[in-house]
């Protein structure tokens, strides 16, 4: 089995570990068994290993890793994660200060919406209670997990986040290994669209399905993130990542890389004073 | 004739924690709902949102749009409130009646600076 070795990022911003993850699955082709080398990193941000997650459980991958980091991701539950109620009650009750993955699935609905309960109120438990906080934390992860079960035609979907007390923000990452987004809107629309043009076209609001009162969840949700809260956000699928953050907005091209479906990852600072995402137009 | 109108009047409450969960997230649980809602004996159905503490934009869309479809339905129609909602579900119902009413006419512009990964790997200060 091939070893690919994950580079440390070489900062601690989102577009830092765009490229680790960049680098770690270029030139690797679709499903591929590989070996994750995860020796060298010393921190185990969300939106580098939930997408490793994910692929490790849809090529049956392995990986290895040493000290710190092996204990945190033997805490989480990398790369099996949890996907029941129970499972997560009882691994809280365990290890206290660690959010395992969550492994979402389709078949099992109403216990896949009380996990990402557990999940989101775990996050909001952290982060505190600044007015508005709440909703600002709560809607983009419905939002974001939702749109998994719509377009992916997959029947499961990963989530994870992590916050971190000493540099006070939040990081989320949101995972399928579905059909992405062109093949969504070629599907479902007959659109032939490159990665890119399928990107903008969802943060334009065109929806997948027919009907225009749908297709703002993704943008209103990085307008929560990036305007509301002042955080950063990526979009990633197939070849191309649109990374957000403020006003400013780019669209990488990722040559010899290619994910099937979708990664969503965002990050928060902490908030130091009230928010509402209600106003302002933000949802629009 | 009073009974059986007394009946047409009797309410059916759904607690909407124990269905479904305390964040409302997914479009499709919305329309499990549909189900629930359509075998209740009484035209008028209320949603009980006690204890739950957030309804998703997508999830407050289907709620409207199912109320709606059973408003107009020539058979089996029902009346649906929803009830004890909080502020947070409110704001969310109301801006995504608000979007039914006036939906958006035109697309939103963006553009985004086109970049390389490669560049942003060679780039020494990024």
């Amino acid at each position: 089995m091939k070893e690919v070795t994950v580079l440390k990022p070489k900062n601690s911003f989102l577009q830092g570990q765009l490229v680790s993850l960049y680098l770690a699955l270029k030139d690797q082709g679709e499903s591929k068994k590989l070996n994750f080398n995860l020796s060298k990193i010393d921190w185990a941000y969300p939106f580098l290993i939930l997408p490793l997650s994910a692929y490790i459980n849809s090529t049956k991958s392995s990986y290895t890793a040493a000290g710190s980091v092996k204990s945190y991701l033997d805490a989480v539950k990398f790369p099996e994660g949890i996907d029941s109620v129970l499972s997560f009650q009882k691994e809280i009750q365990l290890k206290k200060n660690y959010i395992p993955i969550s492994i979402l699935r389709k078949e099992k609905n109403p216990d896949r919406e009380r996990l990402e309960s557990l999940f989101a109120n775990l996050i909001l438990k952290v982060v505190g209670s600044v007015p508005g906080t709440r909703s600002a934390i709560l809607y983009p992860i419905s939002e974001l997990v939702t749109n998994i079960f719509e377009h992916s035609l997959q029947d499961k979907g990963y989530l994870f986040g992590q916050f971190y007390p000493s540099k006070d923000y939040l990081d989320i990452c949101i995972v399928d290994c579905g059909r992405g987004l062109a093949e969504t809107y070629k599907e479902e629309g007959g659109l032939m669209l490159t990665d890119s043009e399928a990107i903008l076209r969802s943060m334009k609001g065109n929806s997948t399905k027919a009907s225009k009162e749908r297709g703002y969840g993704v943008r209103t949700s990085r307008n929560v993130v990036c305007n509301a809260m002042n955080g950063e956000f990526i979009f990633l699928s197939g070849s191309a990542a649109l990374v957000s953050s403020g006003k400013s907005e780019k669209l990488f091209t990722l040559p010899d890389f290619y994910w099937q479906g979708v990664i969503i990852a965002y990050r928060i600072p902490k908030p130091t004073g009230p928010v509402d995402i209600y106003k302002n137009g933000y949802l629009e | 004739m009073l009974e059986k109108y007394m009946e047409n009047i009797k309410k059916a409450t759904i607690n909407l924690y124990k269905e479904i969960a305390p964040i409302i997230g997914s479009r499709d649980l919305v329309y499990s709902l549909e189900k629930i809602i359509s075998t209740a004996k009484t035209n008028l159905v209320d949603l009980d949102f006690k204890k739950v503490e957030f309804v998703s934009r997508s999830a407050a869309h289907a709620l409207l749009v199912m109320k709606e479809d059973f408003l107009r339905k020539a058979r089996n129609k029902k009346e649906i409130s929803f009830i004890n909602t909080n502020d947070d579900i409110e704001k969310m119902l109301r801006i995504v009646a608000a979007n039914r009413a006036l939906p958006k006419k035109e697309d939103v512009r963006i553009k985004p600076e086109m970049v390389d990964i490669n560049s942003l790997i060679a780039c020494k200060n990024c």
